[in-house]
């Protein structure tokens, strides 16, 4: 129980009776019992069943019984303070339950969890389970949406946001949808990419105060890539920032024409957020058409970016651009986890992020300055290193219709799968993959209902390989890179615990959990699916979870 | 777009409307020839609600009909596959059509056919609505069109596809049947607690309810001394003397209206 939350609600008395007597009714406290989850699970708040999330909620850091948005808090660090779970016992963890949704692809959600309730995504459906249990308390049913290409047409969906006693999430079709988070029902939904055909949404909403944004698929098929953001009581579109500039606009000689129609930039990850800084950080996509840069000359501004902007208002503070005239298909997606640690004895307000173009980047999050940046790859060929701003110097790889060896390949070193960081050892944990691709190219023009690639990938016949790494920013080396063995390119994210523990989903179908020190496997389960989907962890009745999408199912795991 | 609150792979509906009355005579409709052929020649393995069986994999899973172009689903039914599924050859091009397109409203979640707008709505459903949201207190439980209590059902599109009758028979004697996830249950704990709510889940080890401010309850039935399963909803039960027979037919005429007039969409900024 909250009693905060109750006395916004004007009820704290009668919250607080309530509170008590369910407590004592079902022995819900004595089993939360002689065991702990950790200092910060207080099992009476993490496990009363009421909805009601505040942003104090939100802004929770490290996250603790709750996992109340996509990457557990706004910091995108996807790191849990529970300590129940231990190198010592991991051993011992044993699976709950496991939850099968009707799957129409691999899942990709990371479920939220609040006050014992747990919330995910299938395609367009959505689900409340009793996260002990697994056990379905309500389920929001909603077909795919026909027509779509792509990844919006692979009905991939992230999760839900949740503000209040209200869910948020997108449909494949690029709809908001705002539920009552207690019964499943349609509260209200906005269409919010309507003026071409090819934009979809595989992502999650993300809470911003009072506004709910999101961001959309569509960046391979020659859509306009933007941010919107929402009033989360009525729906009303707040404001929209085109991560492809317009005609007058700073930015828009890269795109001649009406080529800024097409020109990507999709925004098809949830991005991170600073309460101190009022910022929110917010990766981009490759630029449109993926592998003919002839069209699109210049820096094709703001595709293969970071953006920091003001979330009151959408306005742009500065931009990071990590690929220049991406020819190569990088998307600048992935997390940027926003860490303050001393970096070269300074403390530092920090953004750091692998990006898919095989650098790992760290910048100044108050005003975008590039402070560090290296190769995180053994093979890499499109450039030969960073300047001093980080801007990459080009190697002048250029695709054409016979095509061009580049390394990384198009779906890069590292991908939307989650890293994460560990403030007590200040790790920086991500997932990499080493491979080479033949990108082609060719010039044609944008249709609605087709990709919009302008040519695509042959093999180069070499073997790819995986790591698990483990970054350290005080030593800005790696403390270990694990090589992943498996006959399936893994797509699972990572997470860290305040106990030291990295979890993840590997290459050959198994969950696993490693020492965060020295990469050693402690324990693995084999879910016997592929893993598309980053973990997390959460407590209920003073008990802690590991939870984890694999395939089509949820699983989720605790100590006996 | 309009949302679908249709629930998932309910025969029973696509059977219902399966004959339709066309051109004076009963005809099979295609999607109710398609659902008989499913069950016929596909179910045995494909499992009844085509979501997979013992000898063969669900239809409605990643790489299934779902991304399968019609041409492509047409050949595989008819000639069989490598991995052991038999042809079909000989049950006619026709029929094979008709299997796939039944499931193709399985993966849409579609009704086969609207019938709504066969159905007469007789009383005034301005009225009906002032009731709905006023003195019958309907929207204390039920959402409508984002408006109303979360404890009960969305009534949103409840009011397509159902006749008059079958409304009214639903408002004043309710909980013929009783929907599992609606029912009240008392649960009694062995230190003789008593809590009230709605089952939402239940097994042989937990109990799920849900009391009317909302929250949930998780209880462990081996903590519960007593579990008194009320057989009825929160639904009202005395509706048909609360209101008049007009009232309740302003009420049905409201449910239905409603369903065929959804909210307009919005729309993003652009």
């Amino acid at each position: 129980m909250r009693p905060a939350n109750c006395a916004l609600r004007a009820l704290t008395v009668m919250c607080l009776l309530l509170g008590l007597r369910a407590t004592n009714a079902f022995g819900q406290a004595e089993k939360a019992r002689a065991r702990s989850a950790g200092p910060h699970a207080t099992s009476s708040a993490d496990a009363n069943g009421a909805i009601n999330v505040q942003q104090k909620d939100l802004l929770q850091k490290p996250v603790a019984g709750n996992w109340p948005s996509y990457n557990g808090d706004y910091t995108g660090a996807r790191y849990s303070s529970l300590t129940q779970i231990t190198p010592g016992n991991v051993g011992r963890l044993t699976a709950q339950w496991v939850f099968h949704p009707r799957v129409v692809s691999p899942l990709e959600v990371t479920p939220v969890v609040v006050a014992g309730i747990m919330f995910v995504t299938s395609a367009n459906d959505a689900y409340a389970l009793d996260a002990k249990t697994g056990n379905v308390l309500w389920h929001h049913v909603r077909a795919v949406s026909p027509g779509l290409i792509d990844d919006p047409g692979q009905h991939h969906n992230r999760g839900v946001a949740i503000l209040g006693t209200r869910l948020y999430m997108e449909t494949d079709n690029a709809h908001l949808l705002c539920l009552d988070a207690r019964s499943g029902h349609l509260l209200w939904e906005v269409a919010y990419a309507t003026s071409n055909k090819n934009y979809g949404a595989t992502s999650v909403p993300l809470i911003v105060k009072d506004k709910v944004v999101v961001g959309i698929s569509g960046g391979d098929d020659g859509v306009r890539g933007f941010l919107a953001a929402f009033d989360a009581e009525t729906g009303e579109e707040k404001w929209r920032f085109w991560t492809i500039p317009g005609p007058g606009e700073k930015g828009n000689e890269s795109w001649p024409g009406d080529a800024y129609l097409h020109g990507g930039g999709a925004t098809w990850m949830p991005g991170t957020y600073d309460p101190d800084l009022n910022t929110l950080y917010w990766g981009t996509g490759n630029p449109a058409p993926d592998y003919d840069g002839s069209v699109r000359p210049g820096d094709d501004l703001y595709t293969s970016c970071l953006l920091a902007l003001d979330p009151d208002t959408g306005m742009l503070k500065w931009y990071f651009q990590f690929t220049p005239h991406n020819l190569y298909d990088y998307d600048a997606v992935q997390t940027p986890v926003l860490v303050n640690t001393s970096l070269k004895d300074q403390q530092r307000k920090l953004i750091v992020t692998a990006n898919r173009n095989g650098f790992l980047y760290i910048l100044d999050r108050t005003n975008g300055k590039f402070l560090f940046g290296r190769s995180f790859v053994d093979t890499q060929n499109w450039a030969k290193g960073l300047d001093g701003n980080g801007r990459p110097i080009s190697a002048g790889l250029i695709p054409d219709e016979k095509g061009e060896r580049v390394c990384p390949a198009n779906g890069g070193a590292t991908n939307w799968y989650s890293p994460s960081y560990n403030p007590a050892t200040h790790i920086f944990y991500f997932r990499s993959f080493e491979a080479c691709a033949l990108i082609q190219s060719n010039t044609r023009p944008f249709a609605e209902g087709q990709a919009y690639y302008a040519s695509g990938i042959r093999t180069t016949g070499e073997t790819g390989k995986s790591n698990i790494n483990a970054f350290d920013l005080d030593t800005l080396d790696f403390v270990w890179r694990s090589l992943q063995f498996g006959r399936n390119k893994g797509w699972g994210g990572v997470m860290s615990t305040a106990t030291g523990l990295v979890a993840f989903g590997d290459d050959a179908q198994n969950f696993v959990v490693v020492d965060g020190r020295t990469g050693k496997s402690l324990w693995h389960f084999h879910v016997g699916q592929s893993v598309h989907a980053s973990p997390m962890s959460y407590a209920v009745d003073a008990r802690q979870y590991l939870a984890i999408a694999a395939g089509g199912d949820v699983f989720s795991f605790a100590l006996p | 777009m309009a949302p679908r609150a249709a629930p998932f792979l309910l025969f029973a509906p696509l059977l219902l409307f399966s004959f339709m009355v066309r051109d004076g005579r009963a005809q099979e409709s295609d999607t109710g020839q398609g659902a008989q052929r499913f069950m016929e020649y596909c179910a045995g393995c494909h499992g009844a609600d085509a979501k997979g069986g013992d000898k063969a994999p669900s239809l409605l899973s990643p790489g299934s009909t779902i991304h399968r172009s019609d041409s492509e689903l047409f050949h595989i039914v008819r000639d069989g596959t490598q991995g052991g599924m038999p042809p079909f050859a000989q049950i006619g091009d026709a029929n094979i059509r008709a299997v796939l397109q039944f499931l193709r409203k399985l993966e849409n979640n579609t009704p086969a056919k609207s019938v709504s707008a066969e159905i007469a709505v007789t009383g005034d459903a301005d009225l009906g609505r002032a009731l709905y949201f006023g003195r019958a207190q309907c929207s204390q439980c039920h959402l409508m069109q984002g408006k109303g209590g979360f404890i009960a059902s969305s009534l949103t599109h409840y009011g397509r596809n159902r006749a008059a009758d079958e409304i009214l028979k639903a408002i004043t004697t309710p909980d013929t049947p009783l929907t599992p996830s609606s029912q009240v249950v008392t649960v009694t704990t062995s230190t003789g607690q008593r809590l009230t709510g709605v089952l939402r889940n239940e097994d042989n080890f937990n109990l799920e309810l849900q009391s009317e401010d909302g929250r949930y309850h998780f209880l462990a039935r081996s903590d519960a001394k007593d579990v008194h399963y009320t057989e009825h909803s929160l639904m009202p039960r005395d509706y048909a003397t609360r209101l008049s027979a007009k009232e309740l037919n302003d009420i049905v005429s409201f449910l239905i209206v409603s369903s065929r007039n959804p909210p307009p969409e919005k729309v993003g900024t652009r």
